[in-house]
């Protein structure tokens, strides 16, 4: 129950119809933590298993505790040692094995408790304004079960706005209507989507691998780095569209993790439309306050736009290197950094090049737009491989055609790309247009019960006709 | 703040949409998947008859077409003794090597046309490879009247087609297969029966009830049309979703490192089936040759060199070479040649599971190179002059 299966959609829609019984804030906070409970308890068959991460929620709230209580030193050091914690439970693989805890554990959802703790540890310490946040609020908060699993990375003041309000947020037939939709909607790109871009990117990776002579080969890879991005985001926004949902049917607004990024033209606007609560958090915890740290050390006016690149860089390759234990990840790490640091040096030599003005009517051409969105989506999917790959898996890709193989397929990907995307972006501003007085027609109520009636049907027959087993949901394992 | 009243109309609109939405869906893709993915019903009804003791065999002389969803038109044509083969029931020819072939379907060429199954691809490449003139009659017969024990008690027509050698081509159908005996009730049942809609839906009714599962009641509706098998067509032309529906199922238990105590019991059936066969060609003093042929996932997963655990792609093969070789008879081993055949999964139907024509052109190859090899003895690859003059002839 653990992933965007059938039995998560329905569990979530007892919990919501159960929590919806009465519009308390007691009420719905005992729906919400005991349905949490119980989605813990079904993950695992002993509850001694639950015992470090309930030791990691302890620590987290014992600084908190120390902070509201005037001890300002303790935010570092509960900082620190929330971090220190974290890195042990999760086993990163520079750590040596001795130190490790033995007896299997349970880990899933610890880095996004680990993300809400340090949130509410540093707010804590920077709030001016006293407040507190009782042990049952910080439970609720961290243990929420729409959230747990994969995120998003809801804010504390956000989530209390809606869970504790005397007066929750209104829903009538319609708010109940589009949020069945998108759980539709999310279900089908999980289980049906998701799945079939994952066995385009498990054939073509296979095939990598065999005796087959060098054009279906070049083929091979390129549905192997095209597949895997869509299959991702599929993947993880499916997901999300699930947990939005079913929270929204509890009367708590999560906020979104996407919007199109396949249509950001550059890397820095992709990182505005991917994981969107991940990059606001480092960039709110990592960039901000560095690049104010480094700006008060470095007064040089010269150098300021160099610091930006170099807190974009650190900001970046701390998002790679967090979602994996192992050195692909620190590469990874690396080219996100790098992606984003050299796509903001861009930026810096063309305003410095062309103007201000130059630049931002380049910016607005259609054609350099569709270049850089081409662009951005083959970087992204070049990063990938360090993603989904080993070390042994990305040697015998990388060698099966060799680097004059790969710039090719590079380059394909790359002009596809730009015009597979800028005719997307075209049919859909086309199909968008097309209003009545109440807004387009495609996303009127009746056009979208023709659309999830049909993915509701599509995944129904996959899923429970066909038995095809859907990939389990990728960040689950981060 | 409340939200906008959703208008009266809608709680009518909305569900009859969705419905309306949901039958013509159903309706349309049913319409394609019937006119892409037909059947023509099965062959069996028109040209092979029902023998009560060893099963179905062809009607001497006669010919019939058929089609499987997947497959293209099929001719079979049976000759006068019944049996699917590109000669006619006569004594060999002086000089000319006979290789008789058993089986189930697909030693028969099942789902291939006649002269693409495997069987008819041999001679060509046996006889180039030894130099002498070799005919391989085929024998066999599909499904279960193929089976180890019915080849057992068909044993004197195979003799009777007087071979130098028999050919029992193996694959894990007949393994599990091994002891099945035809009955009379076991007819396929007739597609081109009539009945109207509502006499359909009353049936499907009384049969849910009957049962009390409308969950099976519902599969059953979804595999018994076109629409379902449209789908896994499309969906098993990925390999890799088609091995990991494939070892979720029953019928990967023949891979399994440790298989339930019913797979083992086929085994041993297997085992008094083979001992049954192989007695049978020794008193005869034929030698009988057995070679294992792998399905989809067996043949992909050595193409990979790479399966899941628990799980090994040559057990079965390594039993059974075991199995013939206590009994007497020779083993040939083609499935590591399937190593060097990239994807081949995509010789067979995705989902029938017989091989394609490539695939039984494959299986030719394969086998012609491991009887050449020096496990007969009267196939031992012949020096170049001898070819020459067998290419000559």
């Amino acid at each position: 129950m653990d992933s965007a299966s059938f039995q998560f959609v329905m569990f979530g829609l007892a919990a919501a119809l159960m929590s919806n019984l009465s519009r308390s804030r007691v009420w719905r906070s005992i729906v919400l933590f005991t349905a949490s409970i119980i989605f813990f308890l079904q993950l695992a068959h002993s509850p001694f298993v639950f015992l470090p991460m309930a030791g990691f929620l302890l620590l987290g709230y014992i600084g908190l505790v120390l902070i509201e209580r005037g001890w300002s030193k303790s935010t570092v050091w509960s900082i620190l040692a929330v971090i220190i914690v974290y890195v042990w439970l999760k086993k990163y693989t520079f750590l040596p094995e001795g130190i490790l805890l033995r007896s299997p554990y349970f880990t899933l959802g610890l880095s996004y408790i680990f993300f809400r703790v340090l949130h509410l540890l540093i707010e804590s310490g920077d709030n001016s304004e006293k407040r507190h946040i009782g042990l049952g609020a910080y439970l609720l908060y961290t243990l929420n079960f729409t959230t747990l699993v994969s995120g998003p990375i809801q804010p504390y003041d956000e989530f209390a706005r809606d869970q504790f309000a005397h007066d929750p947020i209104v829903m009538g037939p319609r708010t109940v209507g589009l949020q069945l939709e998108r759980i539709v909607r999310g279900f089908f790109k999980v289980n049906v989507l998701a799945m079939i871009l994952h066995a385009v990117q498990e054939d073509a990776l296979s095939q990598m691998s065999q005796p087959l002579p060098l054009t279906q080969k070049l083929f091979s890879a390129f549905r192997l780095a095209v597949a895997y991005p869509f299959f991702l985001y599929a993947n993880f926004s499916g997901y999300i569209d699930i947990v939005i949902s079913l929270a929204r049917l509890m009367r708590v607004r999560l906020p979104e993790n996407f919007d199109r990024p396949f249509s950001a033209s550059s890397f820095l606007d992709f990182w505005n439309r991917w994981h969107i609560t991940l990059s606001t958090w480092f960039k709110t915890y990592v960039y901000n306050p560095l690049l104010l740290a480094l700006m008060r050390r470095i007064s040089s006016v010269a150098l300021e736009p160099l610091l930006g690149v170099f807190c974009f860089f650190v900001t970046f390759f701390l998002v790679g290197i967090w979602h994996g234990r192992t050195s692909e990840f620190v590469i990874f790490g690396v080219l996100q950094g790098g992606g984003i640091s050299i796509n903001k040096l861009w930026q810096l030599g063309l305003t410095r090049g062309l103007g201000r003005k130059g630049y931002k009517a380049l910016a607005k051409n259609p054609i350099y737009i569709a270049f850089g969105r081409g662009l951005t989506f083959s970087w992204f999917a070049f990063t990938l491989f360090w993603f989904w790959a080993s070390w042994r898996q990305i040697d015998k890709v990388f060698n099966a055609i060799g680097v004059a193989g790969w710039l090719e397929v590079w380059l394909a990907i790359w002009l596809c790309a730009t015009a597979v995307l800028a005719i997307w972006e075209a049919l859909r501003a086309a199909l968008l247009s097309i209003k009545t007085s109440e807004g387009p027609v495609l996303t009127n109520r009746y056009a979208r019960v023709v659309y999830a009636t049909a993915l509701g049907l599509a995944a129904f027959a996959i899923t429970f006709l066909l038995n095809q087993p859907a990939p389990d949901i990728v960040y689950k394992a981060f | 703040m409340k939200e906008a009243k959703l208008p009266g109309r809608d709680w009518i609109l909305i569900p009859a949409i969705s419905l309306i939405a949901i039958c013509t869906i159903l309706t349309s893709t049913e319409w394609v998947a019937r006119r892409t993915f037909y059947s023509t019903g099965n062959p069996a009804r028109y040209c092979m008859t029902q023998d009560l003791s060893t099963g179905y065999r062809g009607i001497p002389n006669s010919v019939c077409t058929d089609k499987e969803p997947e497959t293209p038109l099929i001719e079979y044509r049976f000759n006068n003794c019944g049996h699917r083969t590109t000669m006619e029931c006569e004594p060999k020819l002086p000089g000319n090597y006979r290789i008789v072939v058993v089986g189930s379907s697909v030693a028969m060429g099942w789902t291939v046309p006649e002269e693409k199954a495997f069987a008819a691809l041999l001679p060509a490449e046996l006889s180039l490879r030894v130099g002498r003139r070799i005919e391989v009659y085929d024998e066999a017969f599909p499904g279960k009247a193929g089976s180890p024990h019915n080849v057992a008690l068909r044993f004197n027509d195979v003799l009777a087609a007087k071979p130098d050698m028999i050919l029992w081509l193996v694959t894990s159908w007949d393994v599990e297969n091994a002891v099945f005996k035809e009955s009379s009730s076991e007819v396929l049942p007739d597609k081109t029966r009539k009945t109207s809609f509502l006499a359909r839906v009353e049936s499907r009714i009384h049969e849910a009830l009957a049962r009390g599962s409308i969950a099976e009641e519902i599969l059953d509706l979804w595999n018994s049309h076109s629409i379902s098998y449209m789908t896994e067509h499309f969906f098993y032309e990925s390999q890799s979703l088609y091995m990991k529906s494939f070892l979720m199922g029953p019928k990967a238990e023949f891979l399994r490192i440790k298989p339930s105590p019913e797979w083992k019991e086929y085994l041993q059936q297997f085992d008094s089936a083979a001992t049954d066969v192989e007695g049978r060609a020794k008193a005869a003093g034929v030698p009988l040759v057995a070679v294992f042929v792998p399905g989809r996932a067996q043949a992909a997963m050595i193409s990979l060199d790479d399966w899941p655990a628990g799980y090994d792609p040559y057990k079965l093969d390594n039993e059974l070479r075991s199995i013939v070789a206590r009994h007497g008879g020779t083993y040939i081993d083609i499935l590591p040649d399937f190593r060097d055949i990239p994807n081949p999964g995509q010789y067979y139907y995705p989902v029938d599971g017989h091989p394609k024509a490539e695939g039984h052109a494959i299986i030719a190859g394969l086998l012609a190179k491991e009887l050449t090899s020096g496990a007969v003895p009267a196939l031992r690859l012949a020096t170049q002059s001898q070819s020459i003059q067998e290419q000559g002839r």
